[in-house]
């Protein structure tokens, strides 16, 4: 079930089978993606992997001393290029692995094309998902959505990553989703269309409980990715952006060249692997320690390479002393650059309020503060507007609502009108008229019980009360309680048992923060095991993109009156 | 470092080595350089980074109390966790998950291979066909033959198209004319205008058909040799005869006329064969390359594996055999590099300059024979020199001999005291003797061994165990030098085994006596300090086994504590592996030992090795102190003037200077875990007042070791440096290493 591992042994069995002598890996746009996430380079080099070249690029000279390894998805224009490519082959053998399933047509056309006997290997390999963690994993698509319906490319693309990210993992599930979701039907159909059609490829050995694929919408919460996060690896997501595990950091003030762009990832970098779950109290304290160790390691002025002792301990420290800087300097920026960000933006504050918002149910008190925090300047126009994006959602309703007010506040605020709109658009994109679910107030007694517990017991954390809504899903899931009239199986077979092997797909994105849930799900619960996949991975302004490309535009803020039934675009 | 920052698949992932400083990454030439950067740079920017670090750590801690403050000490993870107490803990990390089997894989070769058979059939037999015709035209002898008679050979080796079919040039669609002649196509008898003709030169010919004619026969072209043919010298009397008139018709005669059709496929031909027999110069120095690098892998472990044995002293490898293997090892490094390099600079100096592809390729390959080296030769440890190994063993003899007189002398004293005070112990120790022919035997090998320590092969043995034992070290003497390193590793599991067993059997007996020796009286005290001096040194140091097992064994007999040791200090000699089973001491004499802990601290706290007092008395010492050793400032480096402080028997004053650099520690750490035997000899040290004198020499001995050993190291610093192309580092690091060697040279002559 470890998504980066399932890659990854696809990768290093495609290097193994072409033998030793220098390689190049042949890839495409989107392959080399998949690739750069669970290889570093220096790894891959260590395996006569020498070039990285991609198919499309016209650049490539006759290198007839190579082999090439071909990792492509299974499209007609790669098809065109590779038909290209075997014609005059630039590489002395070619293997040929495409990440998802190929037309018996296609491999026709390619076996045409070789008429110099240069092809030595032609494979399936499912590697066509973006693993981002061991039980994460992403699509990297946004706006796969026209208003409510899939956009039909990104439908197929997507279909095409699960039923990939399924075969990697050699799972053949059931498929519930999520009824109130015409787009996450549409998949699960898709998917079991898959399933039936390749039956032959899905044949694996039966476990006693089979697994479970749920397929879920964002539009059901829109409430997680509008949050500030305070684990490491979400907030960086957040407040920085990460894009296949790099961080651009160009706009950091004064930042050195070297560090304008840095990887995070969690299989090469340790004090990144151990602390990307932590808040962000417990980071600063980690990295204070990590730095010094550091300073104890590195030589100060006082301390001068004097003798020969003296020297040759520093070469002996040296590569893990180049090592050891890299990271520390790596993260002593990052997370400089975060506490940066949140003393500039009032992060703490806004959080607090946002978490209240999303929590509680305090109407007035809610109101209160987010006024007060709009009067705020150095409250940024992005915290601004997600603030009332929060209070449009939850209070979307509510007698007293103040909406009107607010969006006011924001224009006098300088708020930009595409913004202003966007408050709008999420309502229209996640308001209570398009959830299946509750968001704010438990329903049944239980909850209600539990909530008061937790009441009593008081709030463990202000800033990080807010649970996800997955996780009440995945909860009920895993005790068996999750309703079959909302969420039903495509097919007519049920399971009986509690589920163990759960893949959870969030159509229009999942975040970190569900991750995290996740991740700590696995980590809690003995006998399940839960990987977590989205259309992509999403912070509040990938979200807030993906919303605007849904077609939600949102109407003008001043002829806005309210929540409407009919305002509700279809 | 770099490339973790650069994206992984950087397509201009640049290669940073070198002394980069790790706040701003500049690159500087050499340790002093980096150091003077960093003391001029970063000694501000050091604060300001400690600042921001301050800054952040109170942000966090802001964030730590706020994020807390309702939950007293409670962790925030705590806190996540409680909500998922419905279920029972003990679920796995994601990255615990079971390993799991490749994913599901498809392959489509077989059908691949099918379709492409299909087209390839067709392709071949076109290609092959060309190929006989033209093998056809050329088997005769062009040059002396009449044309009418060549123009008849190649109608039949082809139909010709007739001329009347064709009225256009079917390639260009010019019409044909007296002027604009038809042409054919030798090769597949199609018609053309001059213009559209393509000619095929002999030897092009006879290169494309001799491939298909060696695998037939071995017959030389036509041309070259044409008396060897048989069908030339059947004909060569009328050719001369005609060659001038041939030559006056036509004197395209010597090159076979075909159309641009057959000219491309034949030309696709000759690409394929050259293809097939050229091996780029990349490839040769690449092969090379790796060969090297599997060697190293096969060989570096191995000399791992004897470079902590020999540093160790023991004799179970040769130390010339395990210093050619170092200089195999390393020069395979420099072949490494100096492959690498070549590869790196194929090609710069040529005209047209190499495809950018082609450059990167051979950087990468640079970049990753530049990885192998460094990560594999900083681990490869310094041997010690002849002088520094006869050293190491002769030390240990003399260690063993001080050991055995020392005692024995114990073991005189404390048989004169019990003689005194216990006679009646003494025939009850004798009918142990005779009860057990093992222990005699032991007895008498202890004895015997005195005089010939430091050979044991001349040792007389009753123990067969041991015998077998002495066999097989000889063995594996033999096999070394032989070189056959399979047989060793095979001798030395036995030799192992062997030792495993005799030393069970010697803790057996040991234990069945000391049984039956607890019962005697209470102990006299000087045998209690003596004890109580092994039991110190064997807290201190729970080093070696054959240690505690000497200690633990005393409390068999108090009288025989000195054999015991002798005995063990010959077991040392046989290189005893380590031994788990150590008999208990009885509880009761602890409380009794605990009294005379006083007494014996004294001559523990006078260590004479200086590297155990350094790190307690560091602080720091005043610049100037480095001027007071001011008889060898001729060598700059602090180096020299501990160990010549060492000389001087360890003042803990001048070792101070040593304590004051940033690497405290790294002199001992570096000594320690290379040289277990001082530590073995320091245990005894400490314990036994007599030894003083020897250990004096042992120090000596210990610097010398040092010296070589950072002799080797700096070889090495000068090979990393020379490699990453640092050349006045070279400079500066080969100095230090003519001044280390001459620091050397003089301390082997104060020693002499």
């Amino acid at each position: 079930m470890n998504v980066v591992l399932a890659v990854k042994q696809y990768v290093s069995k495609m290097i193994e089978d072409s033998g030793p002598g220098m390689k190049v890996l042949l890839m495409d746009k989107e392959t080399t993606s998949v690739v750069s996430m669970v290889y570093m380079q220096s790894e891959i080099l260590q395996k006569e992997v020498y070039l990285f070249e991609r198919i499309d690029s016209g650049n490539r000279e006759n290198m007839k001393h190579l082999k090439a390894i071909c990792f492509l998805r299974p499209t007609k224009e790669n098809v065109e290029y590779l038909i290209k490519e075997l014609r005059r082959p630039k590489y002395s053998v070619y293997f040929l692995y495409f990440s998802n399933v190929i037309s018996k047509s296609d491999v026709k056309s390619l076996a045409e094309a070789d008429e110099q006997e240069v092809v030595a290997e032609v494979q399936e390999f499912y590697g066509d998902y973006i693993a981002v963690n061991p039980h994460v994993f992403s699509l990297n698509l946004i706006g796969c959505s026209q208003g409510r319906n899939w956009d039909p490319v990104q439908l197929s693309r997507t279909t095409q990553g699960l039923t990939a990210l399924l075969l990697s993992l050699k799972k053949c599930p059931m498929i519930r989703y999520q009824l109130s979701s015409e787009m996450a039907k549409r998949l699960a159909e898709g998917v079991k269309q898959v399933i039936t059609k390749e039956y032959e490829l899905f044949d694996f050995r039966r476990t006693e409980v089979p697994p479970l694929l749920l397929i879920l919408d964002r539009s059901d919460d829109a409430i997680t990715p509008l949050l500030n996060q305070w684990t490491y690896q979400a907030m960086v997501h957040e407040l920085l952006g990460i894009n296949n595990n790099r961080i651009d950091l160009s706009r950091v003030p004064g930042i050195s060249k070297d560090l304008k762009e840095v990887v995070l990832s969690a299989e090469n970098d340790e004090f990144y692997a151990n602390n990307m779950y932590m808040n962000f109290g417990e980071i600063g304290t980690n990295i204070k320690n990590l730095m010094e160790d550091f300073q104890r390691k590195k030589p100060k002025e006082q301390q001068k390479l004097e003798s020969i002792s003296d020297m040759k301990a520093f070469v002996e420290n040296y590569p893990q002393f180049k090592k050891m800087s890299g990271t520390v300097s790596k993260h002593v920026t990052v997370v400089g650059e975060l506490s940066r960000l949140v003393s500039e933006r009032h992060l703490m504050e806004v959080s607090e309020v946002e978490q209240e918002l999303a929590c509680q149910n305090d109407h007035s008190n809610a109101l209160q503060n987010v006024k007060r925090l709009l009067q705020i300047q150095r409250v940024s126009e992005l915290d601004a507007t997600r603030l009332v994006m929060l209070y449009a959602l939850h209070y979307e309703r509510h007698s007293s609502n103040a909406l009107q007010s607010l969006l006011t506040d924001l224009r006098n605020r300088g708020v930009s009108e595409k913004y202003r709109r966007l408050v709008s658009s999420v309502v229209d994109f996640g308001g209570k008229r398009v959830r299946g679910s509750d968001l704010f107030s438990p329903k049944d007694a239980v909850a209600i019980t539990k909530q008061f517990f937790k009441g009593l017991k008081g709030v463990e954390n202000v800033y990080t009360q807010h649970q996800p809504f997955l996780l009440d899903t995945l909860d009920q899931l895993i005790k068996g309680k999750l309703k079959d009239n909302l969420y039903p199986y495509v097919g007519p077979s049920t399971l009986r048992d509690r589920p163990q092997d759960i893949i959870v797909f969030m159509v229009g994105g999942a975040t970190y923060e569900e991750a995290q849930t996740v991740y700590n799900l696995n980590r809690t619960t003995p006998g399940v095991r839960i990987v977590l996949g989205g259309t992509t991975i999403h912070n509040t302004k990938s979200f807030l993109e993906e919303v605007q490309a849904a077609g939600f535009h949102g109407r003008p803020t001043e002829t806005y009156q309210g929540p409407t039934r009919s305002s509700v675009r279809r | 470092m770099a490339t973790q920052y650069s994206a992984p698949f950087d397509e201009q992932g640049e290669v940073r080595e070198g002394f980069l400083c790790p706040l701003c990454l500049k690159d500087l030439q050499s340790f002093y350089q980096l150091q003077c950067h960093y003391e001029e740079e970063h000694s501000s920017e050091d604060r300001d980074v400690k600042g921001q670090l301050k800054n952040l750590v109170q942000i966090a801690k802001k964030a730590k109390n706020k994020l807390l403050k309702k939950d007293g000490g409670e962790r925030a993870e705590g806190g996540a966790q409680d909500r998922y107490e419905a279920f029972s803990y003990g679920g796995v990390d994601p990255c615990m998950w079971d390993p799991q089997e490749i994913g599901a894989v498809r392959s489509h070769l077989s059908d691949f291979k099918r379709h492409r058979a299909a087209r390839i059939d067709h392709y071949v037999v076109e290609v092959n066909k060309l190929i006989i015709r033209l093998e056809k035209l050329t088997s005769f002898d062009r040059t002396n033959t009449e044309s009418a008679k060549i123009r008849a050979i190649e109608r039949s080796v082809v139909p010709w198209v007739s001329d009347q079919d064709v009225p256009f040039c079917p390639d260009c669609g010019n019409k044909f004319t007296i002027r604009n002649r038809r042409h054919h196509c030798r090769l597949c008898g199609s018609i053309m205008c001059k213009r559209c003709t393509e000619l095929i030169t002999i030897p092009f010919a006879n290169k494309l058909t001799s491939a298909s004619k060696h695998s037939v026969s071995t017959h030389g072209s036509p041309n070259l040799s044409p008396n060897t043919s048989a069908q030339t010298s059947r004909r060569g009397s009328i050719s001369s005869l005609s060659s001038v008139s041939s030559v006056l018709e036509e004197k395209d005669d010597d090159k076979i006329r075909c159309c641009q059709h057959c000219k491309d496929t034949l030309l696709k031909r000759e690409m394929q064969m050259d293809e097939k027999e050229h091996t780029p110069e990349i490839i040769k120095l690449y092969q090379r390359l790796r060969a090297c690098m599997d060697r190293v892998d096969e060989k570096a472990p191995e000399y791992i594996r004897m470079a902590q044995s020999i540093n160790a002293g023991e004799t179970t490898y040769n130390l010339d055999h395990a210093n050619n293997l170092r200089v195999e090892v390393q020069k395979l490094y420099e072949l490494i590099d100096a492959l690498s390099k070549k590869i790196l600079i194929l090609g710069l100096n040529e005209e047209p300059k190499p495809h950018p592809k082609n450059l990167q390729l051979q950087k990468m390959i640079r970049y990753s024979a530049t990885l192998f080296v460094q990560e594999k030769l900083l681990g490869l440890m310094s041997l010690p020199t002849k002088e520094q190994y006869e050293e190491l063993k002769e030390k240990r003899r003399r260690e063993n001999e001080e050991k055995l007189l020392r005692e024995r002398q114990a073991a005189l004293e404390a048989q004169r005291r019990r003689d005194e005070k216990k006679k009646d112990s003494l025939p009850r120790s004798s009918d142990t003797l005779n009860g057990q022919p093992q222990r005699t035997g032991r007895i008498r090998k202890v004895e015997g061994w005195l005089p010939t320590s430091g050979v044991p092969r001349n040792r007389e043995t009753s123990d067969p165990l041991l015998q077998q034992i002495e066999n097989i070290t000889s063995y594996i003497q033999q096999a070394q030098v032989a070189g056959r390193v399979d047989e060793v590793r095979m001798l030395e599991e036995n030799l192992r085994q062997l030792q495993d067993e005799y030393d069970q059997q010697q803790v057996e007996t040991a234990i069945r006596m000391s049984k039956e020796l607890a019962e005697e009286e209470a102990m006299q005290k000087e045998q209690l300090e003596v004890l109580r001096k092994r039991e110190e040194s064997r807290e201190q140091k729970k080093t070696l086994s054959q240690h505690s097992r000497a200690h633990s064994l005393d409390f068999r007999d108090h009288q025989q504590v000195a054999g015991w040791q002798d005995k063990h200090t010959a077991a040392l000699d046989l290189q005893f592996p380590r031994q788990d089973i150590i008999p208990q001491s009885p509880p009761d004499t602890r409380p009794v030992l605990s009294l005379h802990i006083s007494p014996v601290l004294p001559s523990k706290t006078v260590p004479l090795n200086p590297f155990e007092d350094e790190e307690d008395e560091s602080e720091p010492a005043p610049p100037d102190q480095i001027q007071q050793n001011g008889n060898k400032e001729y060598n700059p480096f602090a180096e020299d003037d501990e160990e010549h402080t060492e000389h001087r028997g360890g003042s803990a004053h001048e070792v101070k200077q040593v304590s004051s650099n940033p690497f405290e520690t790294s002199p001992e750490r570096e000594y320690t875990p290379q040289n277990p035997f001082e530590e073995d000899e320091e245990t005894c040290t400490t314990g036994n007042p007599f030894e003083e004198p020897d250990d004096l020499g042992a120090n000596e001995a210990i610097e010398e070791d040092l010296l070589l050993q950072q002799i080797d190291n700096i070889k090495a610093y000068i090979f990393d440096a020379k490699h990453s192309g640092r050349m006045d580092e070279v400079e500066l690091l080969t100095e230090n290493l003519k001044e280390l060697k001459k620091t050397l040279a003089k301390q082997k002559g104060q020693t002499k």
